[in-house]
């Protein structure tokens, strides 16, 4: 059995690269519409940064912060927009909208309440971002680490 | 009949990943197949430790493990879960969790309107008070139905869904039927409001399962309903949820029913907030009363005083403990579980539910005033308090009779305040503090705990990608395990690669043996999508909780590796 599991393993390894749009997902924004996570975020040439956080994730906190930071600036740079999307479940889904207008981001935010799109992506460990132009995805990365923010733009600019 | 599967579905990827690569090459505008899901491995070494003691289970070498694959094309998905636990899963997970088996699968067909899936699948209606089906790895908690549910949207303002499944108990399904149905209407354009949100629902969920006890007082059909309102208004908002669960068999101290104590159940919940730029106040308040609700009403024996309900396995719906989820290691020693079930412990602790309820503010000093300084100064304070139901009980034999407003016995507060500035451009700094009253006696068993913990994290970045995070703790209690000392370091060398040691110090309980140092040191490696981390150290007994449910896991020591990733 263990063998098994090992050659599925390397199966998966080789058709990771398959990796190529976000699943047909909608989910509900802070303004109670559906926005399909494939569909609605595909104008041309834009880039979509969805990044996967929740109220109790002090990293993602930290990263969406610094993008924050830079947000107007890099926004005259390039055309990208930030879509956060909480993995809040209704333990902690009431904090959002205080929590967010508290920090002043301007992000979209969508609901991800019982993890259907986390659970869609396979996803394990927020903080984690997915790149999206064009409707293809571009880049994934997971964590956060001081500086960061610096990388996931150098990468936006790049694509 | 696993292996085979594995077999099938290994040549499947492999020759479709390749038929793909031609279509592409072919024709860029046919609709594509497409391959998607995750693994995940979570495995551990357990060692024998001179301070904690021996390891004194069967199998040294434990590990979960999921493999999550599948394949869409056009509006079709299917997909199946394949979870081993070699030789054995982790220590205290469902020991119903053994060997390695197919979990999940499902197909699902999704148009502009419908979605209509079979096999497994995860639902959640409204807040989950009546029915939430979920998984969360990290407790072992997979609960989804097994069987179908279609999901209409006539359009954007109406969603309708109706369900039948049973539900998954380790690698089969538990005797009950469980039927559901929701519905949410989305009111604003209907009413020609310009300014302001209303969204209701309502949803019903039967289970239906048969009972040998003859003539029972109770149906063997327990219907729940709930209804609910979703309303904001410019800066304002507010949202409730009233349900009902109909006459049904409580369970007693030796999780037994008879067929003459029958109990009905119900679940409060109401929300309001105000926010704008800088200032968000959130306040809720919720009334449970005997609203356990599980897919079978009589907990499997696992032996040894050990049951089903210690794994939350077959749990129908979702009532986390509404307080605040600390990252502070220390803060999470004294942890809230929501009291939803009617318990008996003692004669002067007797239980049916809980009420209380908790608020939340944030605060944004803005940059160039005199407490936002340079860069500004985030405050959240979060209050929560909550407290047996008032009314009458008797022990023996058992009846109460609760009355709807007041409180009884208080089960826990927690009052914390956290303050995050930044101080340069390379240095962030945060102070938390956390008071807490827990009546353990009242919940696990033990003392009237008061506890203090203080809390000072600093970050500074350095050179082209690095960065250290110091954070210091210390936790004062009156009784229990009394004191504790607590420190994090952690380096992040780069962007992927960070390494982190840990350690908490019980030194100020009265037992010489309690007198332990908990720590843990450990690195990961991110990239991509990929995380492998791995760590050695002790495992502080007691509960291990994610989004406000827990899970009991015994004191140990060992080598832990987790590895991951999607595609």
């Amino acid at each position: 059995m263990k063998n098994v599991f090992f050659l599925i393993c390397c199966l998966v390894a080789t058709v990771s690269q398959a990796q190529s749009q976000m699943p047909n997902v909608q989910l509900k924004n802070l303004d109670n519409n559906y926005q399909n996570v494939y569909k609605d975020y595909a104008a041309k040439d834009k880039v979509y940064v969805f990044s996967f956080w929740a109220t109790w994730c002090a990293p993602c906190i930290s990263e969406l912060e610094a993008i924050k930071e830079n947000y107007a600036a890099w926004q005259e740079e390039v055309d990208f927009e930030v879509v956060a999307i909480s993995i809040d479940d209704s333990r902690t889904m009431r904090r959002i909208k205080p929590m967010i207008n508290g920090k002043g981001w301007e992000y979209e935010v969508l609901l991800d309440t019982n993890q259907e799109l986390k659970r869609a992506l396979q996803i394990n460990n927020i903080p984690h971002v997915i790149v999206v132009k064009n409707q293809k995805v571009e880049y994934v990365h997971n964590g956060y680490a001081e500086g960061g923010e610096e990388e996931l733009f150098e990468k936006i600019k790049s694509l | 009949m696993v292996k085979k599967i594995i077999f099938l579905l290994g040549g499947v990827i492999a020759l479709s990943t390749s038929a793909t690569a031609q279509d592409t090459i072919n024709e860029p505008n046919k609709i594509q197949g497409r391959f998607f899901g995750g693994v995940e491995s979570n495995s551990q070494y357990y060692v024998d430790d001179p301070k904690l003691g021996d390891f004194l289970y069967e199998d040294r070498f434990r590990s979960n493990n999921y493999i999550n694959v599948n394949y869409n094309y056009g509006r079709f998905t299917a997909g199946i879960q394949v979870e081993a636990y070699e030789k054995n899963a982790l220590l205290n997970y469902n020991p119903k969790f053994k060997g390695t088996d197919l979990a999940t699968f499902y197909l699902d067909y999704k148009s502009e309107k419908l979605d209509i899936t079979v096999g497994h699948f995860y639902e959640q209606f409204g807040s989950g008070l009546i029915l939430r089906t979920w998984e969360d790895r990290a407790l072992g908690i997979n609960n989804a139905l097994r069987g179908g549910r279609i999901e209409f949207r006539p359009n954007n303002n109406i969603s309708l869904k109706a369900l039948y499944g049973r539900q998954r108990s380790g690698f089969t399904v538990s005797d009950g039927h469980i039927f559901g149905f929701d519905s949410e209407f989305y009111l604003t354009d209907y009413l020609n409001f310009e300014k302001s949100d209303l969204s209701v629902g309502a949803s019903y969920v039967g289970r239906y399962e048969k009972t040998d006890i003859v003539d029972p007082q109770f149906s063997e059909l327990t219907n729940a309903m709930a209804f609910r309102f979703n309303y904001y208004k410019g800066s304002f908002y507010a949202s409730g949820e009233a349900n009902y669960k109909t006459e049904d068999a409580v369970l007693s101290a030796q999780n037994d029913i008879n067929g003459d104590y029958v109990k009905p159940g119900s679940a409060y919940l109401l929300n309001f907030g105000y926010t704008k730029s800088g200032l968000g106040v959130d306040l809720t308040l919720r009334r449970v009363e005997n609203m356990g609700f599980y897919s079978e009403r009589i907990p499997e024996n696992l032996g040894d005083n050990n049951s089903s309900l210690n794994y939350n396995d077959r749990i129908l719906n979702y009532l986390p403990g509404l307080t605040k989820q600390h990252h502070s290691n220390l803060a999470n020693i004294y942890v809230y579980q929501a009291q939803a079930s009617v318990s008996y412990l003692d004669v002067d602790k007797m239980k049916a539910g809980e009420t209380g309820g908790q608020i939340d503010v944030f605060y944004n000093f803005k940059k160039g005033t005199t407490l936002g300084g340079k860069y500004g100064t985030k405050v959240a304070a979060n209050v929560a308090t909550w407290y047996n139901l008032p009314g009458e009980y008797r022990f023996f034999p058992q009846e109460y009779d609760t009355e709807f407003f007041g409180v009884a016995q208080k089960y826990f507060s927690d009052y914390n305040l956290e303050v995050k500035k930044k101080l340069t451009e390379n240095w962030r700094s945060a102070f938390y503090y956390v008071h807490q009253y827990y009546d353990k006696s009242l919940i696990e068993g033990g003392d009237v705990v008061k506890a203090d913990v203080l809390a000072l994290e600093n970050t500074w970045a350095f050179g082209e990608k690095q960065s250290v995070r110091l954070e210091l703790e210390h936790l004062w209690a009156d009784t229990d395990r009394k004191n504790w000392a607590g420190g994090t370091l952690e380096y992040n060398l780069n962007r992927n690669l960070s390494f982190y040691v840990w350690d908490i110090y019980n030194y100020g309980t009265d037992k010489e043996a309690e007198k332990n140092h908990y720590y843990n040191v450990g690195g990961a490696y991110r990239f991509g999508a990929w995380r492998i981390a791995a760590n050695y150290g002790r495992q502080r007994g007691g509960l291990v909780c994610v989004g406000g449910v827990c899970r009991f896991v015994p004191e140990n020591t060992g080598f832990t590796l987790n590895v991951s990733t999607s595609f």
